[in-house]
């Protein structure tokens, strides 16, 4: 049948161009890591491991990022087993809608968040230490631009994967473990004690390493709040090597694979935690805990779950909305001078306004060419028995463990040494975002493949329709919401995408979030808050979609 | 019989990698028959069935509908689902969530490119049949199973296919409302002689609803035959142990055959008198429904009641006998206390030699 012979194709040449545009970037970091001969030459003329000694003639940076990550780590751990606790386990007033709202934070970024609490809290121009100055204090309450600030505001724009995997494993805890402790004579307190802490513990733990390791690859915060101050952490140290003159490029990219190391590591630990440690508290089973009875104190943990989103949302998107607004950021009222300068320059200026036009264009143009592609990489992983599946899963999946920064930085190298004119080009970005969110898309649209049972296709057929009708009549309509939400996910995650950007934007090819510190390290904070705000609204807007629909879709199919 | 089977399987091999799931499997259905394929999982029933939807691709062995040959060895014909002209109820029922009730029985018709009139003509039928007429116009996304399973049946009919399959189609209703289908889906089959071949791992199901059983276990046919046949003579001691409840008995046989009756002695030296089965046996069934208390059958033999247990349609009763323990199963009407003597007494002709 000529049909197998072109599906036997497929698999092949899709692998090759996908297997291509994931390792060949990872294959360039590894020479240049091995180059110590001239950083600018490729292929390298010396060979050698000088590269990585010299990282332990730093250990200051080392230093510096296990420092900013353990504090962030262990504030996001907090937090996040706080917020879990109160959204799952009590009976508080406008819990679905709390628990709605903690997936805001990120979808703020770290970026946005950072520039919001730099804008509150910066050393005397923060409007939160400009109003404590004016009580009468003569220092700052508190300077953001420190490790510990650095930690906050990753803690609460990054760490909210530890609000999600914590409330996971409460959730997915059979109430009937703690009931039946309850009916053979313990208290409720002996009950938590004895039986919730114990269960949810390994849950616990693998957040932490899991959070500990994302926090090791975070980029925007210490960008941000630390280059002001000189401080610098391993991504940041990474993006200084590469684009400082002249660029060191080897130094660079052994930081960037023994922080992919490490990462990998530590991942594998929070794997192997939950995979031994996790009792039989996951059984797929959608559970409902019974929340307790916390009777008065139910008011004063509602104020507590509210206070997380006003000092992960409001509050910063407050500051940021005052401050755009502003000629010169202040909270003091006689001082204030209203403006929508911010707003005109940020589209008019000769190079921002092209900034949020090559997004969109961007956003646009990789979500409606990457999801059908993405489509049937998913169709062919999840659905079919084509040999080699397993194979471009895995190859699919690579860009997900390699930290954004790093990934940044072999595409630069990679594309650089190619003889494709496209460096500096949208073309290069659109490339570079794809492969990156390569991971993303499959999650998502595998979600509803998987969701989608196969007696709906097979039946399809047994009742007469051929693989293109069954395919436009059945598949692809019980598709639709997974392919549309994959559409949006990946709009949103190129919008705001910082890690790849910043190394492969050009004059001609600026994109926002890039743009956005750039303004912030080289201009105003006023017109930043500006910029900051037009992309939050720009992901809201779209995220706002992404909930529509999805709500839609689950009120049609109940 | 001269008329061509609707369908014919011969020498049906699956594999799944080193795995061989259906391993020489041959039957055929005539027209109007219902067939069941009866085993416990994994024993190849619903490979088999998937191959002949042509949802499998066996590895070797032919299978022939109405005659054509639809898939010889991977040598010859392929013919894929969609031509096949056959229909099928899935476990699942594979209700389309995104259509509504009419629209998915409409499907094979809509495929078919049937005139709109005709179409309309045709769901209203079947909906009729299945008495889900008034849930036409309904999204099929809120339906019960039991709602689904007639639209699931209702649509497996529609386009009037010679054949259709049920994969377990009872299985995830509840056994009230199974019971109630199970009279339902053979008045069905009765009334528009759909040639069918039915899975099912229930034996009470299988027995009940079909013309013939095939009792299949480890990818291989154990047995094939009518309802009575697997019931009343058992071929070996997979079948008797999986369909209805049996008494199997561990001896050898002594003496040869007189009236056509042979004698069994069990290992605690019981001689029992056996009508049926092999002449070289080491194992004798007999089913718990088939023993009386008194009476004057071939065999009689004495017993206490160790226990007894009420179950509504009939008790059973644990009763202690030289070779161990015996099942009986006896009317409720008849009530016997533990603890009392009683004499088993059961007929040759119910006694099989496996």
């Amino acid at each position: 049948m000529p049909k197998f012979d072109v599906r036997g194709l497929i698999v092949p040449i899709l692998l090759l161009v996908v297997g291509a545009l994931v390792l060949y970037p990872i294959a360039f970091l590894i020479t240049s890591s091995l180059n110590v001969g001239d950083p600018q030459l490729f292929p390298p003329e010396e060979w050698g491991t000088g590269n990585y000694i010299q990282l332990f003639e730093e250990p200051r940076i080392i230093g510096n990022t296990l420092l900013v990550a353990s504090v962030a780590t262990v504030l996001a751990v907090v937090f996040g087993f706080i917020q879990a606790w109160i959204l799952t386990r009590t009976e508080i007033p406008g819990r679905a809608r709390l628990e709605r709202l903690m997936e805001l934070p990120y979808y703020m970024t770290p970026l946005i968040g950072a520039l919001a609490w730099g804008v509150l809290l910066g050393p005397k121009t923060g409007l939160a230490n400009q109003a404590w100055r004016s009580l009468g204090f003569s220092s700052d309450f508190f300077n953001i631009y420190s490790p510990q600030g650095i930690a906050w505001v990753m803690a609460l724009f990054e760490g909210t994967v530890a609000f999600v995997m914590i409330s996971a494993s409460m959730k997915s805890m059979d109430p009937s473990l703690e009931e039946s402790s309850r009916v053979l004579g313990a208290s409720k307190f002996r009950t938590t004690m004895r039986i919730t802490l114990p269960m949810v513990a390994p849950g616990v733990l693998s957040a932490t390493i899991f959070v500990f390791a994302e926090m090791l690859g975070s980029f925007a915060a210490a960008f941000v709040l630390g280059i002001p101050g000189r401080f610098y952490v391993v991504t940041t140290a990474i993006w200084e090597s590469a684009l400082s003159y002249p660029p060191d490029y080897g130094h660079a990219a052994a930081m960037g694979l023994s922080l992919f190391g490490a990462m990998l590591v530590t991942l594998g630990i929070a794997r192997a935690i939950m995979r031994h440690g996790s009792y039989a508290t996951i059984t797929g089973k959608g559970f409902r805990p019974r929340p307790m009875d916390v009777g008065a104190a139910r008011y004063p943990l509602m104020g507590i779950a509210w206070g997380y989103i006003a000092v992960a949302v409001v509050l910063p998107l407050a500051a940021l909305t005052l401050t755009s607004f502003q000629k010169f950021a202040t909270v003091i009222v006689p001082q204030m001078q209203f403006t929508l300068a911010n707003y005109e320059t940020a589209f008019s200026m000769g190079s921002l306004g092209p900034a949020f036009l090559n997004s969109m264009i961007l956003g646009i143009s990789v979500s409606t060419l990457g999801v059908p592609v993405i489509g049937v990489l998913a169709w062919i992983i999840y659905r079919s028995t084509m040999p080699g599946r397993m194979l471009m899963e895995y190859v699919v999946m690579i860009p997900q463990a390699v930290p954004r920064l790093v990934f940044g930085l072999g595409l630069l190298w990679a594309w650089i040494n190619i003889p494709i004119p496209i460096y500096g080009t949208l073309w290069l970005l659109g490339i570079a975002y794809f492969t990156v969110f390569l991971p993303l898309g499959l999650r998502t649209i595998a979600g509803v493949v998987l969701q989608v049972d196969k007696s709906l296709e097979e039946c399809a057929r047994v009742c007469g329709a051929s693989w293109t009708y069954q395919m436009r009549t059945v598949t692809l309509p019980l598709l639709k919401p997974g392919l549309v939400a994959a559409w949006l996910l990946i709009f949103i995650a190129s919008v705001r995408e910082l890690g790849v950007s910043v190394f492969l934007m050009g004059p001609h090819s600026k994109v926002i979030a890039p743009s956005i510190v750039n303004s912030w390290l080289t201009a105003s904070s006023e017109l930043s808050a500006a910029m900051a705000l037009l992309q939050t609204i720009m992901v809201f807007i779209a995220v706002a979609i992404m909930f529509r629909v999805a709500r839609h879709v689950t009120g049609n199919q109940q | 019989m001269t008329t061509t089977p609707r369908i014919e399987v011969s020498e049906l091999v699956v594999r799944y990698g080193d795995t061989t799931a259906v391993d020489g499997v041959s039957f055929a259905i005539a027209p109007g028959e219902l067939v069941t394929l009866l085993g416990p999982s994994g024993c190849g029933k619903t490979t088999s069935l998937r191959a002949i939807a042509g949802l499998e691709n066996p590895y070797s062995g032919t299978i022939r509908l109405n005659g054509e040959t639809v898939w010889a060895g991977g040598r010859g014909p392929k013919i894929p689902s969609e031509k096949r002209g056959v229909s099928m109820v899935f476990q699942s029922y594979a209700i389309w969530p995104h259509m509504t009730v009419f629209e998915n029985v409409a499907y094979g018709l809509r495929v078919r490119k049937l005139p709109a009139a005709d179409i309309a003509k045709n769901v209203a039928r079947v909906l009729d049949m299945v008495q889900m007429t008034q849930y036409a116009d309904r999204p099929s996304s809120n339906l019960s199973g039991g709602q689904q399973q007639r639209v699931a049946v209702a649509r497996a009919i529609a386009f009037s296919p010679t054949v259709v399959l049920f994969d377990e189609p009872l299985s995830n209703l509840d056994a009230r409302l199974r019971a109630e289908m199970r009279v339902e889906l053979r008045e069905l089959q009765r009334r528009l002689d759909i040639t069918s071949l039915y899975v099912t791992h229930d034996q009470e199901e299988a027995l009940a609803i079909s013309d013939r059983v095939i009792v299949m276990n480890g990818g291989k046919i154990e047995q094939l035959g009518s309802p009575e046949d697997i019931f009343n003579r058992p071929v070996s001691r997979f079948v008797a142990d999986f369909v209805g409840s049996a008494n199997l008995v561990e001896g050898a046989m002594k003496g040869s055959e007189t009236n056509g009756e042979l004698v069994f002695e069990t290992k605690a030296g019981t001689q029992i008198r056996a009508a049926a089965g092999k002449r070289d046996s080491h194992l004798l069934a007999l089913r718990s429904s088939y023993i009386h208390f008194g009476g004057n059958e071939a065999n009689t033999i004495p017993g206490t009641i160790h226990r007894r247990m009420f179950h509504g349609d009939f008790i059973q009763y644990v009763v202690d006998w030289p070779d161990g323990q015996l099942i009986v199963r006896r009317p409720p009407a008849e009530m016997l206390e533990e603890g009392s003597a009683v004499t088993v007494s059961f007929a040759a002709r119910y006694c099989v030699l496996l």
